[in-house]
């Protein structure tokens, strides 16, 4: 397993090759969202890279409207000679990419992505110049040790770095903070809210719009060795937004973990730390709950539901069944709280009160009260 | 009068059978629907099987389409449900299915040849993206929000896909598909249905050291998207679909968004312009829903500052849904089963499937058994005077307050 990494600054690339990296990552500010870079800067850091022997791997991962991709690809295209790989998220760049350049293609499958089919799916797109697909932390241990067997090419997870919770294309921030974009060409705050019990949120708004983090970073340090036994290709350290000093303590963590030393560095590092879901992911066990259990049962004998109810005068059913109702069917009526009664059909009347024998679909069946049945009782054929 | 050759389809909400049966019957060209899984409306009451044969019959035998939504981003062991699913979506002859995930979008295609429209849950917002989902077998679009009108033409044009655009309704503040603070914060899956709505929150920012200068706002609320001024750059773009957002919205909304937007651009379709002495009412009819502040969000230009909703939500509109009519003929009068309460003396609006609504004062209510009502109740049936033009499921409403 490899590390990977940011270089902003000429000190970085110093690190990264003390480190024993093999490629950087060079975010240009009008096409990386949390990139800084100049043109300039960009080929300074680029040509040092390569004398260094490492790989420069140029990030693309804004979303673009088509006006927003109409001026990215341009700055896309001015760059193409300092780097060797694209990364990009946008499918649109990918397609671009693909067709527009010869460069090998890394695609960042971090949003959704959580199936084999799709991930091999971008994979086969690339016709060959994938170098690399950029997984998703949502993905527990499992699934990832699956990817990694059945995939095509190496796969990319982040092992350290903030953890991207929103992101926006609109200015958020500035509206409520004007003075502050004008000396800076970035905001940040931290956003709390009493609805939600985590407090602290980082918020970041720049030119490429507005974007929000967890109070927490995701950390899959103490599990490096772990990744590597699996055969995980590429760990990524995220250290932009500050952290950039614990650079070399990080990928020391990364390439030799010691519990001891782990320990020292959490309690150094300003952000507390979380795995999110890499043991397991349950974001789905809720789902169950969220639902309206009376309104599961409507198939089969499903008859209709009571919409009125009149104490020793009437039941009103709306019937939901194509079948509709007869003046002969037995029924069973199923109470709210689950209670059930079993019925004969004696009188059988339609809205104008008159005797009938039927009562079609998308029409009211009213029929005698019967004790204990209320409204939202589910009326089933027996 | 200049009849126009092309007019979008008007693609509405249906949270439910009942609901799909108000779409179709107000208006709707086409109505979208979930089933019980692979779709983003868990709390939604959603479509069993049976619900599914039946709203599609109910649909097609008016002229109306069908669109099921597949679009969770799925993870594998969803994904090895869907292949029977999809099997019997061909069966009951939907029209297309609503998907966000490469690997739903394969799956779809090698159990069926239902058509593939691509979900706005994955951001497609530039024409080298809609070719790419073209190549991977997609015949729609349903672009980001976060597009014009003009730009969405042009992407119409050059990759030659059909294109569908929401015209009305709430909208993510994020880029859709791209928010997970419900996973990361309630261990919900926002993009498989659990979203928690996180951005509608009130939130303190602290801008910097200086404690004073923190700032309280629902600075991540958007407001709703209302792009009737917009039908014209919608046309002349050639834009294929106008949706509405809301499966999880009430009856009243599903029926009025239907009713105007159909309207309006049955105007056009006949008189190839709006200048429509019903524009100002179809403008009224939209502010009666409960809504946020409307904004065109960026229909024309990139959304500013003023499509931010730094408001508490409110749930009360001009007007709310008094009750669903279930049948009116001169003999039983027009029965309504009653949603909210309303009193003797009240006003309501019968909201009629085209045309002007109906008014009628609540003057005479009695119960099912004939006997007289002050005051109706909830999940209670009620008959009242017969009026003609009042049919079965048009939607009676009262105007919020007056009571």
């Amino acid at each position: 397993m490899k590390l990977t990494t940011f270089a902003e600054t000429l000190h970085d690339l110093n690190v990264a090759r003390e480190q024993g990296l093999s490629e950087i990552i060079l975010g240009h500010k009008n096409i990386s969202r949390f990139g800084k870079l100049s043109s300039e800067e960009f080929f300074t850091l680029s040509n040092r890279a390569r004398e260094l022997n490492l790989r420069v791997i140029g990030e693309w991962d804004i979303l673009m409207t088509e006006n927003t991709f109409n001026l990215s690809y341009p700055v896309v295209t001015s760059l193409l000679s300092g780097i060797d790989v694209l990364r990009v998220q946008d499918p649109g760049a990918f397609e671009w990419a693909i067709t527009n350049t010869q460069k090998p293609l890394q695609f960042i499958a971090e949003n959704g992505n959580h199936n084999l089919p799709a991930l091999q799916g971008w994979i086969d797109h690339a016709q060959g110049r994938m170098d690399r697909i950029v997984l998703s932390i949502e993905l527990s241990r499992d699934v990832i040790a699956e990817y990694i067997q059945k995939l095509t090419v190496p796969c990319e997870l982040l092992g350290l770095g903030r953890i991207l919770l929103f992101y926006t294309p609109r200015a958020l921030i500035s509206p409520l903070a004007p003075e502050k974009l004008k000396v800076n060409e970035e905001i940040s705050v931290l956003g709390s809210s009493e609805e939600s019990p985590h407090k602290g949120f980082p918020i970041l708004e720049n030119r490429h719009g507005t974007f929000m983090f967890h109070i927490k970073e995701f950390c899959l340090l103490e599990y490096a060795r772990d990744l590597a036994a699996l055969g995980l290709g590429f760990f990524r350290i995220d250290l932009r937004f500050g952290m950039q000093n614990f650079q070399s303590e990080v990928m020391t963590l990364s390439s030799h973990f010691e519990a001891t030393a782990f320990d020292d560095f959490k309690a150094k590092y300003p952000q507390d730390f979380m795995r999110g879901f890499y043991l397991v992911n349950k974001t789905d066990v809720l789902f169950p709950k969220l639902k309206n259990h009376r309104l599961q049962k409507r198939d089969g004998d499903f008859v209709g539901e009571v919409l009125d109810a009149e104490k020793g005068s009437h039941l009103a059913i709306m019937i939901k069944n194509p079948k509709g109702l007869k003046a002969t069917d037995k029924l069973r009526i199923l109470h709210p709280k689950g209670e059930e009664f079993d019925i004969m059909i004696h009188s059988l009347k339609n809205l104008s009160l008159e005797e009938v024998t039927e009562i079609p679909v998308d029409q009211m069946a009213i029929i005698p009260f019967v004790n204990g049945v209320w409204v939202k009782s589910q009326v089933f054929y027996l | 009068m200049n009849k126009a050759s092309f007019v979008p389809e008007i693609l509405a909400p249906a949270g439910s059978l009942d609901k799909l049966k108000v779409a179709v019957l107000y208006g709707a060209n086409a109505v979208y629907v979930g089933g019980q899984k692979f779709g983003l409306r868990t709390a939604a009451d959603n479509f069993t099987p049976e619900e599914l044969i039946q709203g599609v019959a109910f649909a097609h035998e008016r002229g109306t389409q069908v669109y099921v939504v597949l679009n969770s981003f799925l993870h594998d062991k969803d994904l090895a449900e869907l292949p029977e699913f999809v099997r019997f979506l061909a069966d009951i002859k939907v029209d297309a299915v609503i998907v966000s995930d490469l690997g739903v979008v394969k799956t779809v295609r090698e159990h069926s040849s239902i058509p593939v429209h691509i979900s706005t849950q994955a951001s497609t917002l530039n024409l080298s993206a809609a070719r790419l989902w073209k190549k991977m077998g997609a015949t729609r679009i349903v672009v980001g929000r976060e597009l014009s009108v003009k730009e969405a033409g042009n992407i119409r044009r050059e990759a030659d896909i059909e294109i569908e655009m929401f015209v009305h309704g709430s909208m993510c503040m994020a880029f859709s598909g791209h928010c997970v603070i419900s996973n990361f914060t309630q261990g919900r899956d926002s993009n498989r249905g659990g979203c928690a709505h996180s951005c509608r929150f009130e939130y303190s920012l602290d801008m910097g050291l200086d404690t004073e200068e923190k700032k309280t706002a629902y600075f991540m609320s958007s407001k709703d998207l209302e792009g009737l001024r917009v039908l014209p750059e919608f046309i002349s773009s050639g834009i294929d679909s106008l949706k509405i957002e809301g499966r999880m919205k009430s009856h009243l909304y599903a029926a009025t968004m239907s009713k105007v937007y159909s309207e309006a651009l049955s105007y056009y379709a006949s008189h190839g312009n709006f200048l429509s002495d019903d524009f100002l009412r179809w403008e009224i009819e939209l502010s009666k829903v409960s809504h946020r502040d409307y904004t065109e969000a960026s229909l024309v230009n990139p959304a500013g500052a003023d499509s931010i909703f730094n408001e508490r939500e409110n749930a009360e509109g001009g007007w709310h849904m008094a009750g669903t009519v279930i049948e009116a003929s001169p003999k039983a009068g027009i029965v309504v089963e009653v949603r909210n309460a309303f009193n003797q003396g009240d006003q309501l609006e019968i909201l009629t499937f085209k045309g002007a609504n109906i008014s009628l004062s609540a003057n005479e209510i009695m119960d099912i058994g004939m006997k007289p009502v002050l005051r109706t109740r909830p999940s209670t049936l009620i008959r009242l005077p017969y009026k003609p033009g009042v049919e079965a499921f048009q939607l009676v409403r009262a105007q919020s307050g007056v009571r």
